[in-house]
């Protein structure tokens, strides 16, 4: 099977609502060669930031064939270092190359004192940090000419300086600095179960409008003696009960353009499309019931 | 300061630098310990880190082993940490690191390998560079021809070393199935690195003037300059016909008087 020439019908302003895999360079001969069958395709713009060579000679030769969305890592959003100009010019630079349908971050920062951590650090979820990611979204929105999504991430602690849940906090974010959301639902289940929340309740929080994209991906548990933590490693299967909370976060944001993630122990092309298929078919439920 | 500033100074100490920062007493105590948490996200950024740099030095490590590579890396990550969210920058001294780190003095070589896989890093991703102005370049009058300046490839990097470095390169690639073995007296190399217009990177193993040569016109030495050089390392080398295979090769890419 081949991809339809999508492009052509949505331009490159928009991602259709259909299951799409992030893709890795371990994949970029076989999906040059076999065009799956998915939606649209996902990087990390980071990697693309080389100033030339082979990771941007594939997109380039693969962009045609599929829309994009373009997800970053690095930025460190939530820092209280200055926002790096260097970094945003980079991400703009691609942009202005690439034209993806979605530009997302995440709702964390990576760096303090000019040093990277390579990490999804959390943020305590306060009116003062509040105040500082609005004022840096807006910033990043501004520097990149359009909006950006910010993505919940998967959380091992929680700070005692919190003073509304992590849902409140990426709701009102969105509000006041007109971001979208980029939901991953794993993510929720996963800091669901190592804080003990509900995440269903997290879903009802989030206002629907807001939600543009969601991730999907696996994860690991750590067991100490003391208790067990779940890792986000995106290096596995989709766990059953992620499926079963994703199925809920359909039936309530509707429609929405799904990402399969696999970062480690990448398998075989066909495993990701795979999983694709499956949240596909929980999208056409969806818009079966709808019609 | 901003609490929230404080807050992230806090947390970066406790997870890179001191578990015993007291950190923890901002963390909900819910099943595991605060230090635990903070033990996951000390692991899981060492792990990505650790990760980016044997991304860069798959050799490196197959010479050292995992476990050693992964000290390594945890030393070096403390000393060198990552300043940029763009990784591409990180790993640039772990040469010079592997140089002084004391565990690896008796693998000699090793500090060479690391400086080989970093130019090779550096050639993948650098930008693409439309060829020399061959025509252009014929015009300029003989006499002139000395005062040239020659710019080369942002794809290319010349490399020296007292040992066989790219053999031990060459032996170490997962797809190598020849005779493992390295003769570590076989003698040092000099050598052009350079990717092609096919994206593909070749080491070209160079003699002592055509080193010299290349060497002093990457430094911006004046043609003339850079021939005397030539010469003077390897006398009667013969110095045009090399010079027209690197013209070719396109391992200058602009030249200016």
């Amino acid at each position: 099977m081949t991809a339809k020439p999508v492009l052509s019908v949505l331009g490159p302003g928009l991602i259709p609502a259909r299951a799409g895999i992030g893709l890795r360079a371990e994949h970029y001969d076989a999906v040059l060669q076999t065009r799956p069958a998915v939606g649209w395709l996902e990087v990390h713009s980071e990697n693309y930031f080389g100033a030339g060579g082979k990771p941007l000679d594939y997109l380039e030769r693969i962009r045609p064939h599929y829309p994009l969305s373009l997800h970053g890592v690095g930025l460190s959003v939530g820092s209280t270092d200055p926002l790096d100009h260097r970094h945003l010019a980079a991400l703009k630079t691609l942009i202005r190359r690439f034209e993806p349908a979605l530009v997302s971050e995440h709702l964390s920062w990576g760096s303090v004192g000019g040093r990277h951590f390579n990490d999804l650090l959390p943020l305590p979820y306060t009116e003062e940090a509040l105040y500082h990611l609005v004022a840096r979204v807006c910033q990043t929105q501004d520097v990149l000419g359009r909006q950006i999504l910010i993505e919940n991430p998967s959380s091992y602690l929680q700070y005692v300086e919190s003073a509304m849940p992590e849902w409140e906090f990426l709701a009102e974010l969105a509000q006041r600095s007109g971001c979208g959301v980029l939901l991953d639902v794993n993510n929720i289940y996963v800091s669901a179960r190592n804080h003990g929340f509900d995440a269903r309740a997290y879903l009802q929080a989030i206002p629907r409008p807001v939600v543009q994209e969601i991730h999907l991906a696996g994860f690991t548990v750590n067991r100490f003696d003391d208790g067990e933590i779940l890792i986000d490693t995106h290096n596995r299967l989709v766990c059953p009960a992620v499926w079963t909370l994703y199925r809920q976060a359909v039936q309530r944001f509707g429609r929405i353009p799904t990402l399969i993630e696999w970062d480690t122990d990448l398998p075989e092309l066909a495993v990701l499309v795979a999983e694709a298929e499956r949240a596909d078919a929980i999208l056409e439920e969806r818009h079966a019931q709808a019609a | 300061m901003l609490r929230l500033r404080e807050l992230q100074l806090g947390f970066a100490t406790a997870v890179f630098d001191d578990e015993q920062n007291g950190f923890d007493r901002h963390i909900r105590a819910a099943g595991l310990s605060g230090v635990r948490r903070l033990q996951v996200y000390r692991n899981n950024s060492l792990l990505s880190l650790t990760g980016a740099l044997k991304a860069v030095y798959p050799v490196v490590c197959r010479l050292v082993g995992d476990e050693f590579f992964n000290y390594a890396a945890a030393q070096y990550i403390a000393r060198h940490p990552s300043r940029s969210g763009d990784l591409h920058e990180f790993g640039e001294f772990f040469a010079a690191f592997l140089e002084a780190f004391a565990p690896a003095t008796e693998l000699v070589y090793l500090p060479d390998v690391a400086r080989l896989e970093w130019a090779y890093h550096q050639i993948f991703h650098a930008a693409r560079h439309s060829p020399l102005d061959l025509a252009t370049l014929a015009q300029v009058p003989a006499q002139q021809q000395g005062e040239l300046h020659f710019q080369l490839h942002p794809a290319a990097r010349l490399l020296e070393s007292a040992f066989p470095i790219l053999r031990i390169w060459q032996v170490n690639q997962e797809d190598y199935t020849g005779d493992p073995t390295v003769d570590l007296t076989e003698g040092g190399i000099k050598l052009l690195a350079l990717r092609h217009e096919s994206l593909e990177i070749e080491f070209q193993v160079l003699e002592d003037g055509e080193f010299s040569l290349l060497c002093a016109l990457a430094e911006g030495r004046a043609f003339a300059t850079a021939c005397e050089q030539a010469l003077a390392a390897q006398p009667g080398f013969d110095l045009p016909a090399c010079f027209s295979r690197h013209i070719l090769q396109g391992a200058w890419v602009d030249f200016h008087l």
